[in-house]
């Protein structure tokens, strides 16, 4: 990892154009510790002096490759989805998902939105493993959701709410969020409704407070405990693991209405991408 | 008194109009899709759980280790329903008064009265996080004994690192005695904490049979037992 730092420079250069360039990740993190007293945000100094030197910035640049490469039985690159902004417009994007698209009439967000630029416009077939392999650094998921996301790096979480569907969705995540079920009784608010608290070892992020909560719904990031990059999708599966609950299908609807919600509770607040977490 | 009556009758009517035969709202239009935007914020919850994208938004067909399927463990009883509250509020006096009345009903208490058991294995219990868990990486409850996850919450001996969503339980036994009502309180708590916090964010270990009463035994000899490390 060190070896890497060396580089760490020229790949915020290279992958920056302009806005999310200007302010590295860790400097968007510094911003949020000053601005308010968190112990979330704060917890791990290891990891802040580790981010410049985040290896998440590696797949960042891996799935720029991966994003301009002719793929598929179709062979066009990814230039020609649409992520909500306009063929190929990737900056500022992924903070403004999840969002309705016409074209499919649905609310979604980044990860079902690859996948379904990956089907419909590079003609992979949905059982495809570049379709369907969503964990992993290695995985074209992670590397693609990771340099699409770092396009919004610094910039304000701010999904759009006008579509009526987008409304729906929200809302319908805001019920899932609260909502308590299985052997442990638990919803969300359990284990993030109060500042300062911990599990076990680790502080958690708490909801109401959007200065925490835009670190905690910063996805992807590097997993240091799992030595891979992570995305939203996994976060959700991990949380409802914890709480007994079973498992919620990777780009469900029920999983795009919390993620709805959850991106709603950070509005305002600006995204730190690629992350670096626990 | 519990509202277990208006609960239960109001989550008779909402089954029924989410599944009855026709689904009043979640009757599809002419293109075959089903109106998100017709339902409210609860109904649409709830489709997204249990039905839409062909079965649901989880992996509802999965085994519980309690029986059932995931589908079963999903559905709500009146407790969970009644505490589900955005923002983390408290519901109304009338009903937090009917959630204690039935909390209490629901505690089971050992034939001759509240026994502490080993401490050792008590120790070993409040620490482990395994049981119940499902989904990708499902606990296999013939490999290990369920554990009862106290230390996710709360510090207790200080040799090991506990959560503070509970209050720090370290010296437990040693500064409020061994008495029968700080037994029956320490016991009812672990059973059903919702007899003295309505809509606490701690489980039901006992009423909801994540805990036997051995188990149940050993925690709380782990709590008040003087040789524990608990009250050194
Ligand atoms: C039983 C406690 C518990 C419950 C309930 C819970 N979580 Fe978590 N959550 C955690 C823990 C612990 C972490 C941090 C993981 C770590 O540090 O290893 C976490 C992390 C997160 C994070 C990322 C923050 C980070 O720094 O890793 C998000 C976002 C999140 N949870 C959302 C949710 C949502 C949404 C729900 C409800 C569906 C939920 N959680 C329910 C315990 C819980
Ligand atoms: C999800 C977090 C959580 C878990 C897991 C948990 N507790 Fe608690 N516990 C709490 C909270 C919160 C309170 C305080 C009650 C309240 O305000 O809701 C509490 C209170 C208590 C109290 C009462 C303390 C007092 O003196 O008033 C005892 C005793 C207790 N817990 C024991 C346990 C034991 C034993 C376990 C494991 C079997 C356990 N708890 C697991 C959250 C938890």
């Amino acid at each position: 990892m060190f070896r890497k730092a060396l580089l760490a420079l020229p790949v915020a250069l290279a992958l920056g154009a302009t806005a999310h360039a200007e302010k590295a990740p860790e400097e968007v993190l510094q911003g949020l510790i000053d601005s308010i007293d968190s112990r979330y945000l704060t917890q791990s100094e290891m990891n802040i002096m580790m981010m410049p030197d985040n290896p998440a910035l590696w797949v960042g640049i891996d799935g720029e490759e991966l994003f301009h490469a002719a793929r598929g039985p179709n062979n066009v690159s990814m230039e020609a989805c649409d992520f909500g902004k306009g063929p190929g417009v990737l900056e500022g994007a992924y903070v403004e998902m999840p969002r309705y698209f016409e074209d499919t009439g649905k609310v979604m967000d980044l990860e079902t939105r690859i996948m379904h630029c990956m089907t419909e416009v590079q003609g992979f077939a949905a059982d495809d493993p570049a379709v369907t392999q969503r964990h992993g650094s290695g995985s074209d998921h992670m590397k693609l959701q990771t340099y699409i996301a770092m396009q919004s790096n610094a910039m304000e979480w701010n999904n759009p709410l006008d579509h009526p569907l987008e409304k729906a969705m929200r809302d319908a995540g805001e019920v899932l969020f609260a909502r308590r079920a299985g052997m442990s009784d638990f919803n969300c608010y359990a284990c993030h409704g109060q500042s300062g608290k911990q599990v076990r070892a680790s502080v958690l992020p708490d909801a109401n407070v959007p200065e925490d909560w835009t670190k905690a719904i910063s996805w992807p990031a590097f997993r240091v405990g799992h030595d891979n990059v992570r995305s939203s999708q996994h976060r959700v599966r991990g949380c409802y693991y914890q709480m007994r609950q079973p498992g919620m299908l990777a780009g469900s609807d029920a999983s795009i209405a919390l993620i709805s919600y959850w991106t709603d509770m950070a509005r305002g607040q600006p995204a730190i991408l690629p992350d670096m977490k626990r | 008194m519990f509202k277990k009556t208006s609960l239960a009758a109001g989550v008779a009517a909402f089954a029924t109009i989410l599944f009855a035969g026709g689904c009043a709202f979640a009757e599809a239009d002419k293109s075959g899709q089903v109106d998100y935007t017709a339902m409210t914020p609860h109904e649409l919850a709830e489709y997204l759980i249990f039905e839409a994208n062909d079965g649901g938004g989880f992996n509802l067909a999965q085994e519980m280790q309690e029986g059932g399927t995931a589908r079963d463990r999903m559905q709500q009883d009146e407790l969970q329903k009644a505490c589900s509250i955005i923002g983390d509020g408290k519901p109304d006096e009338e009903t937090m008064a009917a959630i204690r009345t039935a909390a209490q009903e629901s505690i089971v208490y050992p034939e001759g009265g509240i026994q502490l058991g080993n401490w050792e294995r008590g120790r070993e219990l409040a620490w482990s996080g395994f049981g119940y868990r499902v989904g990708h990486n499902y606990d296999d409850h013939n490999v290990r004994e369920v554990g009862g996850t106290c230390y996710n919450c709360h510090q207790f001996a200080t040799d090991r690192t506990g959560g503070n969503v509970g209050p720090v339980l370290t010296g437990y036994g040693k500064m409020r005695g061994t008495s029968e009502p700080i037994l029956k309180y320490v016991y009812d708590m672990i059973y059903n904490p919702h007899v003295y916090f309505p809509c606490t964010h701690m489980p039901r270990f006992g009423s909801s049979g994540f805990l036997d009463k051995e188990s149940i035994a050993d925690i709380m000899a782990y709590m008040f037992d003087p040789e524990s490390p608990v009250n050194e």
